[in-house]
């Protein structure tokens, strides 16, 4: 009676409970949170219709913060997208040490993003960090470049430390779109095509052009919605010149105990989300997800 | 392809740009945990006047106070127990993401194997609900979780963690399975049904053995995802006593009264252990997701 056949849904629950439970339910539940008043100082959860959403949207910190995120995703998306896929590109070579390059390109991706912000931390200090030492070695600039406590270069550098961390998976994605391609059709276009760009253009770009869209997507939504590591580099600062949304609604929620408007504002970024979810699903191909033939 | 001197500089070049970009930050973290602070905050004295030491590292570890601490009567507030808890949240981390791992390959591969080999009506809508779950944004789902568990009293302990983490990296473990599982050869399990083996022999018999080094590498996988997550391990774990590495770190980075070296030390400590993961993870993951994933 416990025939996989028979009962495959059965089978499936084990891996579907978890997910239904921590995924589901959370996105219903911050609906419903969302629109009743839900603080911890104050006792009853009075419904509140959109009063959450009407006070979010409004408030003076939402423009700064939707305004950082959105200028965020537009640049890290893209940027990780080309130097993963150019990276991947190179990694195609075999070389001496090939192995050591294509291991250490990995490291950023298992780190946890507090650890990747500590580093860039480091690298970017002031006094002591790498780069102003360089600059002030070589005499480039005569007083240390305040990197973290200037808003438009504290903004560049949570760039830069995002981007070091999304490139790993960039890369291996497109390493192995890159691996599919056949090779016979690669070797016919090397030798009617010298032009390595051309190349590139015509032969090679078309067969990963649904990776890089996926990847491209999946970047966006990631660097919409990530928190940890510009909460540990800046702690959204110096002013508001790095509070992203995401950190918004863990302020609203978890220092202003105002789960009702935290719900709320996660609830936007929920329909922004979804908004991405539906242009990756429209650009994957359809066969994707196919039975084998 | 033409392997000119022109073209090899240009590799040696490449490479060297790349390893700096991806490695650099890395290596900077070993060089600040070997030398004190007066190296590193100074631009007078240099590496070669003390030398390197491990004299942070025991104080992490055993709570051994650096001698040059103690010799120039520095200040005391510069020395944070916040790096003393790194060996326990080492060990927190090591207990959640083991759990983790363990929860994934239990959970997911009987649906792992599923996916990869029966038809059944609702797979697709099944098989993409899984996929694309993990693309809600978790600061979404922070909150209600934070809820749930409160109901549940499971803040301030490990558990709750485990939980959550299970949850997020199952979606991943059964992808990848699935594609481990859809290589294996129809042919065995055929031969396996002529012998009126059920579907769940053919599962434990069969696909597990034979996929023991995916399943491996996939545990690999959820043990990286649940090792590196912050958001849900700083909301959930509570008081200092169940703080995983990711937290501990996060504080630490946040505290200005860390001495650097100390800082440093515990970034190399916490990074170890992913180390060793980069090496497995490519190893056994990454090659096996080269080597036909997207072609099977």
């Amino acid at each position: 009676m416990w025939a996989i056949k028979r009962y495959p849904l059965l089978w499936l629950l084990p891996a579907l409970l978890p997910v239904a439970a921590f995924i589901v339910y959370p996105v219903a539940y911050a609906f419903w949170t969302s629109l009743h008043q839900v603080m911890l100082l104050f006792p009853g959860e009075p419904f509140v219709g959109f009063d959450n959403y009407a006070r979010v949207l409004t408030s003076s910190y939402f423009r700064t913060a939707f305004l950082n995120s959105v200028v965020f995703m537009l640049l890290a998306a893209p940027l990780v997208v080309i130097l993963g896929v150019s990276a991947a590109l190179f990694l195609q070579r075999r070389f001496a040490g090939s192995m050591l390059v294509r291991s250490v390109v990995l490291l950023p991706w298992v780190l946890p993003g507090a650890i990747s912000a500590v580093l860039w931390i480091w690298v970017f200090h002031p006094s002591f960090g790498i780069i102003n030492g360089v600059l002030l070695g070589v005499g480039a600039v005569d007083t240390p470049i305040q990197w973290l406590n200037t808003p438009r270069l504290a903004f560049a550098c949570v760039l830069v430390a995002h981007v070091w961390t999304q490139i790993p998976f960039a890369v291996v994605l497109t390493m192995a779109a890159l691996s599919a391609i056949n090779s016979e059709t690669l070797e016919a276009a090397t030798i009617d095509c010298r032009n390595g760009w051309k190349r590139f253009w015509y032969v090679v770009f078309p067969e990963v052009k649904a990776m890089i869209v996926v990847l491209l997507i999946y970047n966006a939504l990631i660097a919409f919605t990530t928190y940890d590591l510009v909460y540990a580099m800046t702690g959204g600062g110096p002013g508001t010149a790095t509070t992203l949304l995401a950190f918004q609604i863990w302020r609203e929620s978890f220092a202003m105990y105002d789960f009702g408007a935290g719900s709320a504002l996660a609830f936007v970024m929920v329909a922004v989300a979804a908004l991405l979810i539906v242009l990756i699903t429209r650009a994957l191909p359809s066969d994707l997800f196919g039975e084998r033939p | 392809m033409m392997a000119g001197r022109g073209n090899r500089l240009s590799t040696f070049l490449i490479a060297t740009l790349i390893l700096m970009f991806t490695g650099g930050p890395v290596l900077l973290a070993l060089y600040g945990s070997l030398v004190p602070d007066r190296v590193l905050l100074s631009r007078e004295t240099s590496v070669f006047d003390y030398g390197l030491s491990l004299e942070s590292y025991r104080y992490v570890f055993f709570g051994e106070l650096p001698p040059s601490y103690l010799v120039e009567g520095a200040n005391r507030s510069m020395i944070s127990d916040a790096a003393r808890q790194v060996p326990q949240s080492l060990w927190n981390s090591a207990r959640i993401a083991l759990s983790a791992m363990a929860l994934n390959i239990l959970l997911g591969a009987p649906a792992a194997y599923v996916f990869a080999r029966y038809a059944f009506p609702a797979k697709k809508l099944s098989f993409m609900f899984i996929i694309l779950s993990p693309l809600v944004p978790t600061t979404a789902l922070v909150v209600p979780i934070y809820m749930l568990m409160q109901s549940l009293g499971l803040i301030g302990s490990i558990y709750g963690i485990i939980l959550v983490h299970t949850a997020q990296a199952l979606p991943f473990t059964v992808l990848i399975l699935s594609v481990f599982f859809r290589k294996l050869p129809t042919e065995l399990f055929e031969a396996a049904m002529l012998d009126r083996c059920t579907g769940f022999q053919g599962f434990i018999r069969i696909a597990v053995p034979l996929a023991l080094p995916s399943i491996g590498a996939t545990g690999l996988f959820a043990f990286m995802l649940s090792y590196s997550e912050y958001i849900f391990s700083l909301v959930l774990s509570g008081e200092a006593r169940s703080r995983p590495v990711s937290v501990v770190m996060a504080a630490l980075a946040r505290n200005t009264d860390v001495s650097w070296s100390l800082l440093n030390t515990s970034i190399f400590i916490a990074i170890i252990p992913t180390l060793v993961l980069v090496v497995l993870v490519w190893r056994f993951v990454v090659e096996g997701l080269l080597s036909g994933s997207v072609k099977g």
